[in-house]
């Protein structure tokens, strides 16, 4: 991650920018809502991948920026929502799109996962028509300028 | 009903909230599907997008506009090579979205 951050600095004209996002470090919730209504909330069951990762990227902005690398200009956070009308079809988004690519095979979570999916499709076939299940995950957004050093003069 | 990833926008905001994206050189890394490439490319004036993944790619590339294509460039490489092939101080804008 460092090394990907050097040559990122690199390839960036002295005046530019780096964005970065990645998820924070607090676990990415399952909501079931009913019109604006929440009916369900829950933790994702592979929080501690996920806190895992978040905890990489964090060390590796630190590191650059400690370094000199990079200035750290400003960030915030928001949360970046998926809906889909059962927890099957939002399944399979995130599958789609390699949510699941980087995951080591864990049984214990894989039930979890099942047992959660469970759940949620029981509470969603019992408000019927019009609810809806979200998958939150919320992501920490940075602007990083390069740290472009003034020569002394002589 | 079809999967909708951020109707409410938030990435975008946040985004463009960090970044001013008009006639700059931008590289994304990690970009996937171009979900978060298509917010942003019709105001840069070239986009370099890149991902490990060839999937997410080959979505990017059937869906891309027309309008987007001669601005646009979608490429299914590793960012370490991608790197070791490439000018220093080409870029006004990289965004590392959710890969690092």
């Amino acid at each position: 991650m460092v090394h990907a951050l050097e040559e990122i600095q690199r390839l960036l004209k002295p005046d530019g920018c780096l964005i970065d996002i990645h998820p924070v470090l607090e676990a990415p919730l399952i909501k079931v809502y009913q019109g604006s209504r929440v009916l369900f909330v829950e933790s994702n069951p592979d929080h501690d991948r996920t806190e895992e990762e978040s905890r990489q990227a964090e060390d590796a902005l630190a590191q650059v920026v400690q370094r000199g690398l990079f200035i750290i200009e400003r960030n915030s956070e928001f949360d970046l929502p998926i809906y889909g009308s059962s927890v099957i079809e939002l399944r399979d988004f995130r599958a789609k799109i390699g949510a699941f690519d980087d995951s080591p095979k864990d049984d214990a979570v894989e039930a979890q996962r099942t047992a959660l999916y469970a759940r949620v499709d029981e509470i969603m076939q019992a408000a019927g028509d019009g609810a809806e299940v979200a998958y939150h995950e919320r992501a920490r957004i940075t602007r990083m300028n390069p740290n472009v050093r003034k020569e002394e003069p002589l | 009903m079809i999967t909708k990833v951020d109707p409410e926008n938030n990435e975008t905001l946040a985004l463009f909230d960090l970044a001013d994206f008009n006639g700059q050189r931008v590289l994304e890394i990690g970009c996937g599907d171009g979900r978060l490439t298509w917010r942003y490319a019709d105001k840069a004036a070239h986009v370099t997008a890149i991902d490990a993944f060839a999937d997410g790619i080959l979505r990017a590339k059937e869906n891309i506009s027309d309008e987007l294509k001669d601005r646009v460039e979608f490429s299914h490489i590793a960012f370490e090579d991608f790197a070791t092939a490439s000018e220093p101080s080409t870029f006004d804008r990289a965004i590392l979205s959710w890969s690092l």
